[in-house]
């Protein structure tokens, strides 16, 4: 079995610093097989394909443990220069096309062919002439090889996102001696019908012998096209089997998998919550880049904790921007009965709304101020507290007690309250803005992916805070998490978003095939009526 | 891994730091064995023996140059009688003449080139003597007419109307009460022999002055007079009292001037003969108007008066030159023949290597090492050593400061950042070398605090404009033209004092207002690309304004073109208005350094309001929506509207900055001098230690002290450095530009990542 395959990652390990993000991974793929990857967001797809590469991010920190085995030989990939020549392609998932090239061009760049002339011959090969008519043929071949109609000779730039993605199919087939080629959520900004074109497209350059990588969220393609599907989860690998023995169910169980392991022990609430709708979302749609919604229907009750999870990029985190005003969007919001203008980040706050941001360094925090600054500073802006006399002052003094007691309470690791919070660690940094929050004394509590890029001792910390916000002052928390088993010990409900869209609403002892399942957008028994 | 090759540059970077203290060490023990040999003993008398041979050699060479030019005028004379003389081509002449003074010159020498001394102590005393009373009279003498100086500089730069202070018929004692009412020395017991003559410099003064106004007024009337009369030959044929009439008539504005009839009759008379020959009539080419640049005043020595004192001193120097005078004739007898001139030389010559001016050991050594070459061979080095030992001591402080800032590199590095850091150490630098030069340190300091005060409210212009996000504000400019407006506009209405200064403050805000407002409109469409905008915005403002202010229309003819009786000129003297209004306000002098006070209370006042506004809830959502748009704006700040807030303020302050800017000038500027005051406030910014992100008030004040004092010391340093007075200017452009240049590369010093 060993020889007919035609790549072999045996015992692949990868740690960044003391950090193990895959361990002991190994993958086969056979010639002319549709290998499906599947996993979580942060499962350890990437990091693998980046072995696979060789990307410098791996061999700048240091490299990884195991072997790659390719056509029967064990190999070294230094560059992803060298792993183009031994033949592995990549399909990139952001475009990597000249928009001013035309077609051909793009598909034959830096492997353009030429044709020798006096000059040339005595001086250089770099002097010789393009050959316009064999590249345009090529060109035509590649472009037929994968369905596309359109002209050889039109530019790349203002061609629907979906022939670009085929353009980047042909240039990889284009090359002669492929032998593998990394298809990288190719379907994601497809169309539905594209996205058929493209798994016909898939079986077809595998029928010719060439291996094909398929990373992707939709299992529906996977039970489509898939030969044979490996599944990681926190950089281990579960299982790898041949598609014929498993149904979309069992994978998405297998995806999630983790049972009822909390993150943090928390006292399940006993009584169910009857607490009217604090906020209703109605249609929303929100343009987030990469996060876009498209019609949003959720229901908030009052009091309890709701969880948002969903893959990356479906646009579960376009929710609480959207109602934020910190991007476009559109719909009806109402917050207790009130109308909630969209687009106003002022009148959101002033009406009892905040957020801690997802992106902490960028929108949540001003790096070089001091921690009782950026605590004090929304609260002085939207409220009016924190000052004093002509000129509206800012009050030091209150806001250092403010500052002191927060510090206190949130357990944020500082030397004093005016250190810069660009200085602190991550966790603690989280904690600023969930204390930034809590100054507005806010009645319902946005919380967005709060627990990223942060240590598992501060991740306990702030979901602890946030249980007791809600159980001590009764605050309404929306918790936004791509870590559904942190949305699973600290939420009442859990509503799963995919392609924009709230696809279900499970309760947190739902079982993982629900969960797997509305993450790939197919709502199961399981969840509530909508 | 990666620690590991952090460690190692750490011990090598040791090395350096040590290398430069050991060097350090050896200069400063080489220049205290310097010191002290200065005081040693025969040192003193190598020094005295040298003293009188300069000044024998001096006497003899005198002597031999004046036989040689003799020898050489007799040979010419003699040649002359011959009668072959025109024969003879100038080649031929010059080189027997040549001949024979080279030969009287030799023969001279062999004479008189080492002369024996007799009586060596008698000539020593009198050397003595005379350089004791050469030194105590130029000391005296110095101060004197350093005072003297001072009074004439403080007058003439602060009286701008003479007629006013030495009008018609007024007494000495009227016009020195006038005189003291702006400089009050002149009224100093001290000074009671100056007074006559500061009087007589009054009158002088203001009959210059009349003369010139009367000039300007007569060439106004006689180019009103050409614009308003369509034919003159309509005039032709008339008597005087006719053709009087008839101007008069037709021009008002002659009736009310009678005193300029005569003048303004010849000119008519002149004109109507001219337009009867068909010639085409042009109204007189105006006189140059007020230079464009301004230069400094300079004392006129023609004014000034000893005191008795030092006539006294003066004539026991001239005793002592006569004593000394005849030691060297009873030496070398032939001194005593020269002629009445070649004796004022050489008495100049001796005066000049006996004082010095000042007593710095290697000044003297030089002096002595260039009037006798090798007199004092077998100490030579001593007296090398001796000379050196100053700048042996500035060169060890240099070279240790040096070590101290790359041994604590790191430290200094991340607290004040890089630019603040090589900026200070050459700063301290320049000092060090003003020390070596012998130039006045204290006087710099007290220029540097002006320059202070007139630069501080322009740089702190910059301040709001960083921290709204639109990055170095380069077009304030737009703004100084708002100042230079209201300026303009308080000299129309005569305005003078500090009602012209608050009304050309008052003015220039509220004309930038508006044009801020616009600007920063301009700016929020052009996100990303503020510096590239506000360079071109500040750049064609300055250029569209250059038409404005030949458009705009003013009549006050103090500050319009005589001629074309429009458009504004381009220097405005301010000194009759509020010059150096601040700057004099309060202003003392402590250990030798002029303070400013006004100027810097003022400055310190417009920190103060900046600070309290970067602390209140607007400042501070202005600063947060600069620094990190995204987080104002999820905090509910109209982004837009603060930057706007920021540019606005920007460009108010820096209205407020040019008039500020030209009071302690003296002058206001218009047409293309705002140009430059974008980069000079970003690179004073800058080098006190912002960011085009980030900016505090300490960063202006620390920034503009040091751009300042560079600069000043700088040019100074240069200046002595490299002879000669037309480099001061260039080496100002160099100066100014290299360190605009350097603080815009470090645009991202001391960011936090």
């Amino acid at each position: 079995m060993t020889n007919d395959c035609i790549l072999e990652m045996n015992h692949i390990t990868k740690r960044y610093g003391s950090n193990a993000v895959l361990k002991d991974v190994s993958l086969k793929v056979r010639p002319g097989e549709i290998h499906a990857l599947l996993g979580e967001n942060g499962a350890g797809k990437s990091t693998l394909m980046n072995v696979l590469f060789g990307m410098p991010v791996i061999h700048s920190t240091g490299g990884f443990e195991g072997e790659v085995v390719f056509n029967g030989q064990k190999v070294n990939i230094a560059s992803p220069m060298d792993a183009m020549d031994k033949g592995i392609g990549m399909v990139h998932q952001e475009f990597m096309l000249i928009p001013g090239f035309s077609v051909t061009d793009n598909i034959k760049l830096n492997r353009e062919i030429s044709k020798p002339w006096a000059v040339s011959k005595i001086l250089s090969k770099d002097l010789e002439f393009l050959d316009t008519k064999a590249m345009a043929m090529d060109a035509r071949k590649a472009l037929d090889g994968v369905g596309m109609s359109i002209e050889e000779y039109t530019l790349v730039s203002g061609l629907p996102v979906g022939h670009m993605q085929f353009i980047e199919i042909a240039r990889e087939i284009d090359k002669s001696g492929m032998k593998l080629l990394v298809f990288d959520e190719p379907t994601a900004v497809l169309t539905e019908s594209e996205a058929q074109q493209l798994l016909r497209v898939m079986k077809d350059i595998a029928s010719k012998g060439i291996a094909i990588i398929f990373i992707t969220h939709r299992l529906d393609e996977v039970m489509d096209a898939a030969d044979t599907v490996t599944i990681l989860r926190d950089g281990a690998l579960v299982s790898s089997f041949p598609k014929a023995e498993t149904t979309p169910e069992k994978l998405a169980a297998l995806m999630i998998g983790r049972g009822d392991e909390s993150v943090i022990q928390v006292s399940k609430r006993t009584e169910e919550i009857k607490g009217g709708v604090a906020m209703s979302i109605r249609d929303l749609w929100v343009n987030m880049p990469g996060e876009v919604d498209k019609g949003v229907n959720l229901d908030v009750r009052e009091g309890e904790i709701l969880g948002i999870g969903g893959l990356a990029g479906q646009g579960k985190i376009g929710i609480p921007n959207g109602v934020m005003g910190l991007y476009e969007a559109a719909g009806d919001v109402t917050l207790f009965g009130q109308k909630l203008p969209l687009g106003d980040a002022k009148a959101a706050l002033k009406a009892g709304l905040a957020m801690v941001s997802e992106d902490r360094r960028g929108v949540g925090l001003l790096l070089d101020q001091s921690i009782e600054d950026n605590i004090a500073f929304t609260a002085m802006q939207v409220k009016g507290d924190f000052q004093k006399g002509l000129l509206h002052q800012k009050d030091s003094r209150a806001i250092r007690r403010y500052a002191e007691e927060m510090i206190k309470e949130l357990d944020i690791r500082c030397t004093s309250p005016a250190q810069p919070v660009g200085t602190l660690s991550g966790g603690n940094q989280q904690k600023v803005c969930v204390a930034r929050a809590l100054a507005l004394k806010p009645k319902f509590l946005f919380v967005s992916e709060p627990t990223r890029g942060i240590d598992i001792g501060a991740k306990q910390l702030v979901l602890e805070t946030l249980v007791r916000l809600n159980r001590d002052m009764g605050m309404t928390v929306v918790m936004v998490s791509s870590e559904l088993q942190e949305l699973r010990s600290i939420c009442d409900r859990i509503a799963i978003v995919a392609e924009g869209k709230v696809v279900d609403i499970l309760k947190t002892n739902a079982s993982d095939t629900a969960f797997g399942l509305a993450m790939s957008g197919v709502k199961s028994k399981e969840g509530e009526e909508a | 891994m990666s620690g590991k090759a952090k460690e190692k540059p750490t011990v090598q970077s040791r090395i350096v730091p040590v290398v430069l203290f050991i060097l350090a060490a050896a200069l400063i023990a080489a220049s205290i064995g310097g010191y002290a040999l200065q005081n040693a003993g025969d040192i003193k008398i190598t020094l005295d023996n040298m003293r009188m041979g300069a000044v024998l050699h001096t006497a003899s060479e005198g002597l031999v140059n004046s036989i040689a030019q003799q020898a050489r005028a007799d040979k010419l004379a003699e040649l002359r009688k011959d009668k072959n003389f025109r024969k003879r081509g100038l080649d031929e002449v010059n080189a027997i003449c040549d001949g024979a003074m080279e030969e009287a010159r030799a023969a001279a020498e062999a004479l008189y080139a080492n002369p024996v001394v007799q009586d060596q102590a008698a000539l020593e005393s009198a050397i003595e003597t005379f350089e004791a009373a050469l030194a105590e009279a130029s000391i005296l003498s110095a101060q004197e007419k350093g005072v003297f100086s001072d009074l004439y500089v403080q007058l003439v730069d602060n009286i701008s109307n003479w007629t006013e202070i030495a009008g018609d018929g007024k007494l000495d004692s009227e016009i020195l009460s006038s005189l003291a009412a702006v400089a009050p020395g002149v009224n100093d017991a001290a000074n009671s022999h100056l007074q006559a003559s500061f009087a007589r410099l009054a009158r002088d003064m203001a009959a210059k002055q009349q003369a010139k106004e009367d000039g300007e007024l007569q060439n106004q009337l006689i180019t009103l007079m050409v614009g308003s009369v369509a034919d003159w030959t309509e005039y032709s044929g008339l008597d005087q009292a006719a053709l009087w009439d008839q101007l008069t008539a037709d021009v008002p504005a002659l009736a009310d001037n009678e005193r300029f009839k005569d003048a303004l009759l010849t000119a008519a008379q002149e004109y109507v003969a001219a337009a009867e020959k068909g010639e085409a009539i042009t109204a007189p080419a105006e006189a140059e108007q007020g230079a464009d640049t301004v230069s400094e005043t300079q004392a006129d020595y023609s004014y000034f008066v000893p005191t008795e004192a030092l006539t006294k001193e003066e004539n026991e120097k001239n005793e002592a030159y006569e004593a000394l005078k005849a030691q060297l004739i009873a030496i070398i007898p032939d001194l005593g023949g020269l002629s009445a001139k070649l004796q004022t030389t050489l008495r100049e010559s001796l005066e000049k290597v006996l004082w010095l001016g000042d007593t710095d050991f290697s000044t003297r050594y030089n002096a002595y090492t260039a009037h006798q070459s090798g007199a004092a061979a077998e100490s030579a080095w001593k007296l090398t050593l001796a000379s050196l030992a100053k700048p042996l001591l500035l060169g060890g402080i240099a070279v240790l400061l040096l070590g101290l800032v790359l041994f604590f590199w790191k430290t200094l590095t991340t607290r004040f950042g890089v630019p603040r850091t090589i900026i200070a150490l050459f700063f301290v630098y320049l000092c060090l070398l003003a020390e070596l030069y012998n130039i006045s340190v204290k006087l710099m300091l007290g220029n540097v605090l002006e320059r202070m005060t007139m630069y501080g409210v322009l740089v702190l212009a910059m301040m709001p404009g960083i921290q709204c996000g639109i990055g170095l504000n380069m077009g304030m400019t737009i703004g100084c033209i708002s100042g230079l407006l209201g300026i303009v506009l308080a000299l129309q209405f005569n305005m003078v004092g500090f009602a012209a200064l608050l009304f050309s403050c008052v003015c220039g805000a509220v004309i930038s207002l508006p044009l801020g407002w616009g600007y920063s409109k301009l700016l929020n469409r052009m996100k990303g690309n503020e510096m590239t905008i506000s360079t071109y915005v500040g750049f064609s403002f300055v250029s569209l304004m250059c038409i404005g202010w030949m458009m705009l229309p003013f009549d006050n003819p103090k500050i319009i073109w005589l001629l074309s009786g429009k458009g504004l000129r381009v220097t405005h003297s301010l000194l009759g208005s509020f010059a150096h209004l601040l700057d004099k306000l309060l202003a003392f002098n402590i250990f030798g350094v002029k303070v400013p006070t006004g100027g810097l209370l003022f400055l310190a006042l417009c920190c103060l309001l900046i600070w309290l506004f970067s602390r209140s809830r607007l400042g501070i959502a202005m600063t947060a929506a600069g620094s990190n748009p995204r987080f104002a704006e999820a905090s509910g700040i109209n982004v837009n509207s603060m930057r706007t807030v920021g540019t606005v303020l920007s460009t108010v302050i820096a209205a407020v900055g040019i008039v500020i800017y030209s009071q302690a000038f003296g002058y206001a500027q218009l047409y293309t001098a705002p140009r430059q005051l974008g980069f000079i406030a970003a690179s004073a910014i800058l080098i006190g230690g912002a960011t085009v992100s980030k900016a505090k008030v300490s960063h202006v004040l620390i920034g503009v002290f040091l751009f300042e004092g560079v600069l000043v010391f700088g040019q100074q340093i240069a200046n002595s450095v490299v002879a000669g007075g037309g480099l001061s200017e260039v080496m100002r452009i160099m100066i100014s530009n290299g360190i605009i240049l350097y603080a815009l590369t470090q645009t991202g010093g001391g960011r936090r990542d």
